[in-house]
């Protein structure tokens, strides 16, 4: 095969990669107890969260292989897997290698969560927030494909996706400050059946002077 | 025994045998409790089980499960994982209400504690604990007095629990005894697999073990004749409560003595309980129905089967005309709203709004639509049941519904502006919920 579309291929898939990955990373964060994706049911986004980390994984392993196969550069299999094993820019290959390590983790221990038990599997899936960060980084440093760092429009769409991941993280933290409690629905809650029509003056209730729900 | 008085309670028993009696008229000591009930005899772990399966017993705590399954699975439990297993005496009432239990662990300590062992022996377990309200001086009472019993082949670890509504749920109590809070947890698997320690876990109510007690001194035959009592709270206008020590199947009027007749309608059970009309004693004997469901007469026998709804912990409050049931059963909602521990949504969500929407129906304004509210309560009654990790939405929706039930009338009324009870608090407690 022509070097240049096994170029071509690794760039690629190096980009959707990154984009599925980012939105993994919000759909994974938006499952929550009092979190909620606006217009998306919690179980699409659990679906969604499953379905586009498994396709990610697919243009990921395709993105592996063109490097493997690429041989323009010399990245060895085992410089895929191994960190900083690489004899090519070691550094920025290593950071692929580690990021690939921490998903394989996480993948697996997903796909076997039924027979690890939920605490392993959440401690491991927890590596997400690594794992993600170090693949940004991995693609800045890299992702011209010319030895030189990224820039022009994968920047920026980089850029967007950070922007994105992070937001949703600072969302998810502010709603777990405010975690509402019963006593904050209750006070909360509207007397809101309230009839149509025209308001009259309250009449005089027998029971108006005691507890009127002063929470 | 001098110790500070730790419950100001009027308690009634109706045992006809002072040897068979659950509620002695003063605390016994030791030796006391010795020279009224006799020495255990000694037990065999699986002829207990079976003797208990004959016997009929079922837990006292308000679920009314069948005691010698819990204790066949935990034994069965502990044979597979190959651990001994713990027992866990639940003496944790939570209900502001009730006192049954209370009034038991204060006059008859070691007919618990002989419960414990029993139940010890019957599951072959190395350790147990026994739950107690905080509060009420009760751990320390119950503590000292075990200091007077010959060391046990089981220790007993006497814990004090907070005071809430939910602390008593099975999974809340071992989620407290496993240093967490007291609140239910989701159970991947259950607490008779899976309890305090991670071990295998039978968790009684004190009532169902001072029970078994008296079934190892009797036999199985003796409380399957409904010779065995049972502890019941009752609850007047505004007084203390009354711990009743009664056969299944006593009368109303007998159980609740004088003024049971004066009142509109009886809370049976607790506050996951039903509110059931009360009919005059003139309409005894006809069959009396009230808006659709059978009415409680002064004659009506006090038992689950008779009444048709659970009898839950034994709570039976007696509401008179001059009190308004949707005032007591909005207070009631409101308490069990800021009770819940808020894990779970149709809980979190539809709890404090069924609460709001009662206080509307209990105290409504000029521009409250009382059909549409009554409407919504049963909507979210339906929605809310058998949804949440415990059972606290189904009891809360069972005693909303009931209310709309028996209180229809007064709902009418209600609507156009008149109440039976303007202007009075409700009757029945709610301690406040603290943080």
């Amino acid at each position: 095969m022509n070097s240049a579309v096994i170029w071509y291929a690794g760039q690629a898939t190096g980009i959707v990669t990154l984009v599925l990955f980012s939105a993994v990373m919000v759909l994974g964060i938006s499952v929550r107890r009092q979190l909620r994706i606006p217009g998306m049911p919690r179980l699409a986004a659990v679906a969604l969260h499953r379905s586009i980390s498994l396709l990610a994984v697919a243009f990921l392993a395709v993105h592996i292989l063109t490097a493997v196969v690429d041989s323009y550069v010399d990245i060895s299999p085992l410089a895929a897997v191994v960190p900083f094993s690489s004899s090519y820019e070691p550094l920025w290959v290593g950071l692929g290698a580690v990021a690939l390590d921490l998903i394989l983790a996480v993948v697996i221990t997903s796909l076997l969560r039924a027979r690890l038990g939920r605490r392993t599997w959440r401690a491991v899936h927890w590596l997400a927030y690594a794992c993600w960060p170090v693949a940004v980084l991995h693609g800045i440093t890299m992702g011209s494909g010319t030895g030189h760092p990224m820039s022009g429009w994968p920047l920026w769409l980089t850029i967007g996706c950070i922007a994105v991941v992070m937001g949703a993280v600072a969302w998810r933290v502010a709603e777990e400050r405010r975690a509402l409690t019963p006593a904050d629905i209750l006070a909360t809650a509207p007397a809101h059946r309230v009839s149509q029509g025209p308001a009259v003056p309250a009449r005089q209730y027998a029971n108006a002077t005691y507890e009127k729900e002063s929470r | 025994m001098n110790t500070t008085a730790v419950l100001p309670l009027r308690v009634r028993s109706l045992a006809t045998s002072a040897a068979t009696r659950l509620l002695p008229p003063e605390p016994l000591d030791y030796a006391a409790h010795r020279a009224l009930y006799g020495d255990l005899p000694p037990v065999d772990g699986e002829r207990l089980i079976a003797g208990v399966e004959y016997s009929g017993l079922s837990g006292q705590g308000g679920a009314a499960f069948p005691a010698h399954r819990k204790m066949t699975a935990v034994r069965e439990a502990a044979r597979r994982a190959g651990r001994r297993p713990v027992v866990v005496a639940n003496g944790s009432e939570g209900e502001p209400a009730s006192a049954k239990d209370k009034a038991l662990l204060w006059l008859a300590p070691h007919l618990v504690l002989d419960g414990v062992a029993l139940a010890a022996a019957a599951v072959g377990a190395d350790r147990a604990f026994l739950a107690v309200e905080a509060g009420h001086g009760l751990g320390r009472y119950v503590t000292e007095v075990g200091r007077q019993r010959p060391s046990a082949a089981v220790p007993v670890t006497i814990v004090e629990v907070p005071p809430r509504f939910l602390s008593g749920q099975e999974s809340a109590l071992v989620s407290f005894l496993n240093g967490g809070p007291a609140v239910p947890r989701f159970q991947a698997r259950p607490v008779f697999e899976r309890g305090v320690g991670g071990g295998p876990t039978l968790v009684q109510n004190v009532e169902t073990l001072a029970h078994l007690a008296l079934i190892a001194r009797h036999g199985p035959a003796w409380y399957r004749s409904v010779a065995g009592t049972t502890l019941f709270t009752v609850r007047y206008a505004d007084g203390a409560p009354t711990v009743v020590e009664a056969a299944p199947g006593t009368s109303l009027e007998h159980l609740t003595g004088a003024g049971a007749t004066a009142g509109q309608a009886v809370l049976v059970g607790g506050y996951h309980g039903t509110w059931l009309p009360l009919a005059s004693a003139s309409a005894a004997g006809s069959g009396a129905r009230m808006y659709g469901v059978n009415a409680v007469t002064p004659d009506t026998g006090i038992s689950a089967e008779t009444l048709g709804v659970p009898l839950g912990a034994g709570l039976l409050a007696l509401l008179p005309h001059d009190r308004c049931g949707l005032v007591e059963t909005a207070s009631i909602l409101r308490y069990l709203a800021l009770e819940s521990a808020g894990q779970c949504g149709p809980c979190l969500n539809g709890l404090p709004r069924m609460a709001a929407a009662f206080s509307e129906l209990a105290h409504p304004t000029d521009r409250s639509d009382m059909n549409q509210i009554r409407a919504d309560l049963s909507r979210w009654a339906g929605l809310i049941t058998a949804r949440g990790a415990c059972r606290h939405p189904d009891g809360s929706a069972r005693l909303a519904r009931s209310a709309l039930i028996t209180f229809a009338a007064e709902a009418d009324a209600h609507a156009h502006g008149h109440c039976s009870a303007p202007n009075r608090p409700p009757m029945l407690p709610t301690a406040p919920a603290t943080p």
